[in-house]
């Protein structure tokens, strides 16, 4: 009876508390007068983000654009991406979320950024450009990439509840520009350093000066995925663009195994001997880019091998495996120098400088044993080279796709199986409820 | 609170003094033997009819009444016993004889938090399982698995064949899309814990989420064979006494207590064998066939092995064809003086699964206790401790991770030699990322738990009087769960996690669930004992703490078996918290047997919603009316004739962390950064809450037939919904209120003993229910529901509204189309038990699901993998050729099972007591059966199937599952 008296005495007392959220900070918390060690956190976390979704962007669109396949446990890779039967693209399966959704949590990511900046003054007004230049880099790098898997996206974001409309391409990168400049803005009023950290990843371009030339590198080529030849030529003069330079200069995502980090997700396991091949999940080399490619072009060797036997799945099969990356640590560059050569080659075509564009190629070709291009100089020859180049020195890292259907040559790519199909985009997903 | 004590004191005092003021004149004594035995009957209740007046027999069968005037009728009863009602004339002592007897006293039913009502006044249709019916054919694993074909208007769904289950007990249909499906569980009044926990598995699959690693739900842990009865409430109308936490119904669980008297012990051993209960096959390839496959090359292959062996390997049957061998043993006492009962029992159960190294172990203890401290005073302790012990391999979805065996048997060709060389190395799987004799011989997926489930009950008579009865009771107890999973993949396995050689999981998870209620209760009769009114008042705690730690290790020191010795370790911790706190009331009115009224409501607050102190109140209202009982009733035929109707409202908060937007760990290169979670939380939202109305009608004819028919209109408003939002945001999901669920239904319940003869007795019951489901409000358009199903490319649960909740769609050529549901059209179980000749006891239990559809998409890996059985026929490679979209993988999943079927004989008692004398009272010995045949279209192992484990909607959809096993067991029961 006393017990029970207690016991009701104490139930009848009884409020419950609200719980703060046991697990993780809340959004609500960092909006609002975040301290500077907030901020920072931010920030490493869009760096840390704009890695997701990346191995289905490489593996899926490389899939689609007949550069590789992946033999894994989803038979979705070697059926609805390359069209078997005919089926078409499913909106909410994983190619078509994967990177979507990876890119725009990386772009909330640096809006949350955004607007907590806005609403602290825990840094002041020159730290908080560095914080803006760089987290409008960052969503512009992101819509780039949106843009070029899907060639529509949505810009306005920032409130979740009030979505803007979706874009169609050359307005998007329209946007991505304006975005860019606005950051070139902003960096240029950030002093001279950045105040939150930065990963190795950004090693050279770490400071508001020098990640400004990661920013103009990414309005050059927005500019010629635009059609725009001169300003990606005014661009590349303020980027890290460099005729002679290492092709591999340029900032990159860099992967750790550590908890909360992410493994570089292209790479795969290499076949240790005939004894023991890779036969889990295997990126394996289109055929064709094996056997289109020039005699005597190192970039084979150096990206691909044979395997000790041909991998077999679903009707197709493949000799050479990846060999992109030594581990899964190795860095995926963002942008790097091999590219810009690339792009001042396209932008130099799209202004009819063709003996420039020719040198811009000659100079890829040589970097990978070949000799210098000896082609016609004319618009169609040089695109075509340039192309050839893009597809031997971008390989497996999501150009092909974009490259072959922005020149409106996708319907030319290769089926392996009779009643395949080729899709040259992935479809926007299921939930933006089109 | 004081003065309230003080009152009961005053209590106590005028119930020290009731004897004096109603003393008799006339005392009757007297002893009540049991029939059989000539052993005095203990603890009879001895009543003078029609009154309150009473006693009971003390141990040796002796009693006491005194009486105000001779002649009377004396009533004795009690449980177990028939009931005698005997003329007493004169004061000199009499003999009483009862009979042992199981169905001598009415069923009740608890219908309040801390009342119960005759089965023939009930106004829902409440189904009890009895032990007999429970654990009486076959031997049973788990609660849950147990039930199939015993209760109406439930949909059980096996997520796993492993040992030790994985089921998900759906009453009514679905009435909870995001938040908690499965049934509230009491037992003795606990809130137990029927949680399905990740062991981290997914992180060396590649599987995508927890629910897909296979895990049992923990209601595992309770034995079976120590319960003595299970109620189900299976509507709102029924549970609405357990508000918030009532919308998928409950399960009340009461466990087997002392009976006093004599100490009875009783002895129990079954032993049998699990096997596969349906084997696919391999396909019956031919030297063409193979290389119109694949190639030359393979044929070569495929002939070298038939030149050596002279037939295929057959991994189907290297892998699933194991018979796991069964024991269960089991001993208990019950007894007890007139002032404490006691039950004690232990069981240990060890299964052996259809795969080698596969298995579930059980040990529970258990000592029930019910002690009389005094008239006023009475209290009930039950102790369940428990340790189980299970190993489940590897099954399910997974992605490159070279475990499932679904996935490595279907792109296993059969010609490929896979077993280990003289040194013990395995051969590595040249045609997937998994060599499974490896798998199953060496990676490990373990958990074990310690339990202790402690109930208390005080009861407190606070006065008794002839019109009014008022008692306090409080009860409520804990539930301690501590678990630990432990995933081990060999650093020598095939495939590798990015690259690194080996994975090991270790989780530590523990579990506090507490709860207690505190009740008044006033029986009260009047107009001369024509109406009976039970009045409660009371107030509800319920608490509930998680913790679950999972440390992981990547890239393992060669043979070790510990998270540190690796190179990368990963940790992440889930922490949760729950207050409920509640209030209710109810009045249940009874005139003459004839009108049976109740109203009650409750008011309830949880944390788990937005505004933790807002209260949200569950009404209900019952009406049941048995015309046999008025007196223009004069159809003898028919016993009774009862309408009854109700309606009750109960509700359903959010899961735990629903309200709060997170920030998610990000780091990069050393850094600590933070990035939103994709969940969007919801700070206002609101439980989920269902109201329903039942209406039904009960028929006996001749004391012998009963039919129990039921329709049931069940809508969930405000449904939670995690929907998927447009990942544009930032956000891929968001749970908040958005839909309202309608189910209705039909139960209907024949029961009859068709022939009771000498020599033949046979009772047969059927039970035949259906419920259809559709959304009626959607407030966001119609969307794919996350984690169930795998994209509307293969197919997907699929929220929209004006269709079923358990719809099927895939994109079809572009449009998104229904494909199937997995509600089947109707289920029906027909149960026979029969004796012969006194000393057999037959009995079978057939189960039919008519209707409902699955998706299976195991054998989209079979096709792929080229190894389904089919493809040899033309149909089967006009499969291969059709788009890999939904239509090709959905499939029927009706089936009719044997779920049971036994043949006791009970050795007769003469021939027990020539050999033993009195040691030993009963031996029973038996062989019994479980899912002995299934006739079914579907394809696969099991049309019953999940891959996505119990939660939300998950049922239906097949990736590689744990094959279902049959099992046969030889039993032996002995009493002392």
């Amino acid at each position: 009876m006393m017990a029970g008296s207690v016991v009701l005495t104490s139930l009848l007392s009884c409020s419950i508390d609200e719980i703060a959220d046991p697990n993780g900070p809340s959004v609500d918390v960092v909006s609002n007068a975040a301290t500077k060690t907030q901020l920072d956190e931010l920030a490493v976390g869009i760096e840390s983000s704009i890695r997701n979704g990346l191995g289905v962007e490489v593996t899926a669109s490389g899939i689609m654009a007949r550069e590789l396949y992946l033999f894994d446990a989803d038979p979705r890779n070697t059926g609805d991406l390359l069209g078997k039967n005919g089926i078409q693209l499913d909106n909410n399966s994983f190619y078509s979320t994967a990177q979507w959704n990876g890119n725009y949590r990386a772009i909330k990511n640096a809006n949350v950024l955004i607007e907590a900046i806005s609403n602290t003054d825990a840094v002041d007004v020159t730290e908080k450009n560095g914080y803006l230049g760089f987290a409008k880099t960052m969503i512009s790098y992101e819509l780039i990439q949106i843009l070029k898997s899907y060639h529509q996206a949505r810009v306005d974001v920032s409130d979740p509840d009030n979505l803007g409309p979706l874009l169609e391409i050359s307005a998007g990168f329209d946007y991505v520009i304006q975005l860019l400049n606005e950051a070139n803005t902003d960096l240029n009023a950030a002093g001279t350093e950045f105040v939150f950290p930065l990963s190795t990843g950004f090693s050279g371009f770490d400071t508001p000066s020098t990640f400004l030339e990661f920013n103009r590198a990414l309005v050059a080529v927005a500019s010629v995925y635009n059609g725009n030849g001169q300003d990606a030529l005014d661009a590349l003069d303020d980027s890290f663009f460099n005729l002679s330079g290492a092709l591999e200069t340029g900032p990159k995502h860099v992967f750790g195994l550590g908890g909360n980090d992410q493994a570089n997700p292209v790479f795969r396991a290499p076949s240790e001997s005939a004894a023991e091949p890779n036969n889990g999940d295997q990126i394996i080399v289109h055929d064709s880019w094996i056997n289109d490619a020039e005699a005597g072009d190192t970039r084979v060797a150096d990206k691909t091998a044979v395997r000790p036997d041909p991998s077999i799945q679903d009707d197709l099969s493949g000799d050479y495996e990846t060999r992109l990356y030594a581990s899964s640590t190795s860095p995926v560059d963002l942008v790097r120098n091999e590219e810009l050569i690339l792009v001042y080659a396209e932008a130099n075509i799209l202004t009819t400088n063709f003996v420039e564009a020719a040198n811009a190629l000659s100079v890829i070709r040589n970097s990978a044993g070949l000799s210098d291009y000896t082609g016609a100089l004319t618009q169609s020859a040089l695109t075509d080279e340039l192309l050839r180049q893009r597809r031997y020195s971008l390989w497996s890292e999501n150009h092909r796709m974009f490259d072959m259907w922005r020149y409106g040559r996708s319907q030319t790519l290769p089926k392996d199986r009779s009643g395949d199909v080729i899709y040259s985009s992935f479809p926007i997903p299921l939930s933006e409820n089109l | 609170m004081k003065k309230q004590t003080h009152h009961s004191k005053w209590m106590l005092l005028i119930l020290l003094m009731l004897p004096v003021v109603f003393m008799a004149q006339e005392t009757i004594t007297g002893r009540v033997v049991i029939q059989e035995s000539g052993e005095g009957a203990a603890f009879m209740n001895v009543i003078e009819d029609g009154t309150k007046n009473g006693t009971a027999t003390d141990i040796d069968g002796y009693f006491t009444l005194s009486v105000e005037k001779l002649p009377v009728k004396l009533k004795i009863f009690a449980l177990g016993f028939s009931e005698e009602l005997v003329d007493v004339k004169t004061t000199g002592p009499i003999t009483v004889q009862v009979e042992e007897s199981s169905e001598s006293l009415e069923e009740v039913v608890v219908t309040g938090l801390a009342s119960s009502i005759k089965r023939s006044n009930l106004a829902n249709a409440v189904s009890t399982v009895t032990a007999e019916e429970l654990v009486g054919n076959t031997g049973q694993t788990t609660v849950d698995g147990a039930l199939y074909g015993k209760v109406t208007g439930v949909n059980i769904t096996s997520s796993s064949g492993a040992p030790g289950g994985g089921f998900a007990l759906r009453l009514r249909g679905v009435s909870s899309i995001n938040g908690n499906n499965q049934p509230l569980v009491i037992v003795d009044g606990v809130y137990v814990n029927n949680v399905e926990i990740p062991s981290g598995l997914r992180f060396a699959s590649g599987g995508n989420a927890g629910n897909e690693e296979n895990s049992s739900n923990r209601l595992a842990d309770l034995d079976p064979n120590d319960i003595e009865n299970i109620e189900v409430l299976k509507g709102s109308s029924a549970a609405a006494i357990y508000g918030q936490r009532g919308n998928a119904g409950v399960v009340i669980i009461t466990t087997k207590r002392g009976k006093g008297g004599r100490t009875k012990i009783s002895f129990s051993q079954d032993t049998g064998i699990n096997v596969i209960q349906n084997k696919l096959g391999l396909r019956p390839w031919t030297a063409q066939s193979v290389e119109n496959t694949f190639n030359a090359a393979e044929r070569a292959k495929y002939e070298a092995t038939i030149a050596a062996n002279g037939e295929l390997y057959d991994y189907e049957e290297e892998i699933y064809g194991n018979t796991g061998f069964i024991t269960d043993t089991r001993l208990s006492a019950t007894g007890g003086d007139e002032k404490t009962k006691f039950y004690v029992g232990g069981s240990y159960r060890d299964e052996e699964g259809i795969i080698k190294n596969t298995g579930f172990d059980r040990l529970s203890l258990r000592a029930n206790i019910d002690h009389r401290i005094s008239d006023v005073f009475d209290f009930t302790s039950t102790t369940n401790y428990v340790r189980s012990n299970s190993s489940r391999s590897f099954t399910g979805n997974e992605n490159e991770g070279g475990l499932s065996y679904g996935y490595t048997l279907a792109f296993t060709r059969p010609w490929v030699n896979l077993y280990p060389d003289a040194n013990g190395a395995y051969p590595n799987n040249p045609n997937y990322s998994g060599n499974p004799l490896f798998v199953r011989d060496q990676a490990k997926n373990e958990d074990s738990n310690n339990r202790i489930i402690q109930g208390f009950k005080l009861n407190t008579k606070l006065y008794t009087g002839d019109k009014n009865r008022v008692r306090f009771v409080v009860n409520g107890g804990v539930d301690y769960l501590a678990n630990e999973t432990y995933v081990y993949v060999p650093e020598t396995h095939q495939a590798r996690i990015d690259g690194q050689a080996g994975f090991i999981a270790q989780g530590k998870n523990n579990f506090t669930q507490f709860n207690s209620q505190a009740i008044g209760v006033w029986d009260h009769t009047g107009l001369k004992g024509d109406l009976n009114l039970t009045t409660q008042l009371g107030v509800t705690y319920l608490k509930q703490e998680g913790n679950l730690v999972n440390g992981r290790g990547y890239d393992l020191a060669a043979g070790q078996t510990n998270v540190d010795q690796s190179v990368n370790q990963e940790i992440d911790q889930f922490k949760s918290s729950e207050e409920d706190f509640g209030y209710f009331s109810q009045i249940e009115a009874n005139y003459k047997d004839r009108f049976i009224a109740t109203v009650g409501y409750r008011l309830d607050k949880s944390s788990r919603n937005g505004d933790p102190n807002k209260l949200y109140g569950f009404p209900k209202a019952s009406l049941a009316v048995n015309f046999n009982n008025f007196d223009f009733w004069t159809l003898e035929a028919v016993n009774q004739f009862k309408f009854r109707t109700a309606y009750g409202e109960t509700g359903n908060p959010a899961a735990f962390g629903a309200t709060f937007t997170s920030l998610a760990t990000a780091n990069i290169g050393g850094s600590l950064g933070v990035s939103v979670a994709g969940l969007k939380g919801d700070p206002d939202v609101e439980p989920e809450t269902a109201s329903e109305f039942e209406i039904g009608l009960d028929i006996g004819l001749f004391n012998r037939i009963s039919l129990e028919a039921t329709y049931y209109y069940k809508n969930v408003r405000d449904l939670i919904l995690s929907r998927s939002l447009p990942a544009s945001s930032g956000f891929t999901r968001e749970t908040t209120n958005l839909a309202d669920l309608e189910n209705k239904g039909v139960e209907l319940a024949l029961r009859g003993d068709i022939l009771n003869g000498e020599n033949f007795t046979w009772n047969t019951g059927v039970q035949f229910y259906l419920n259809r489901s559709e959304v009626t409000r959607l407030d966001v358009p119609a969307f794919a529901q996350p984690g169930a199903g795998f994209g509307t490319g293969l197919g997907t649960f699929y929220i929209e509204e004006g269709k079923p909740v358990t719809q099927l769609v895939g994109s079809v050529n572009g449009e998104l189309t229904q494909v199937g549901n997995v509600e089947p059209d109707f289920q029906m179980a027909f149960n026979n038990s029969l004796t012969l000749f006194k000393q057999w006891d037959i009995s079978f239990l057939l189960q039919w699901k008519e209707g409902g559809e699955n998706l299976n998409l195991s054998r989209f890996l079979t096709d792929l993998g080229q190894t389904t059985p089919d493809l040899e026929t033309p149909e089967g490679q006009a499969r291969l050729d059709s788009p890999a979209n939904a239509v090709r993988f959905v499939e029927p999943a009706g089936y009719v099972r044997l779920r049971e079927a036994s043949i006791y004989y009970r050795i007769p008692r003469k021939n027990i007591s020539s050999i033993f004398g009195d040691v030993i009272s009963d031996v029973k010995l038996g062989v019994s059966g479980r899912n002995l045949f299934t006739i079914t279209d579907y394809s696969s192992y099991d049309p019953e199937v999940s891959v996505n484990g119990g939660a939300g909607l998950s049922s239906g959809i097949e990736v590689a599952p744990f094959p279902s096993s049959k099992q046969y067991y030889f039993h032996l029961n002995v009493n002392f």
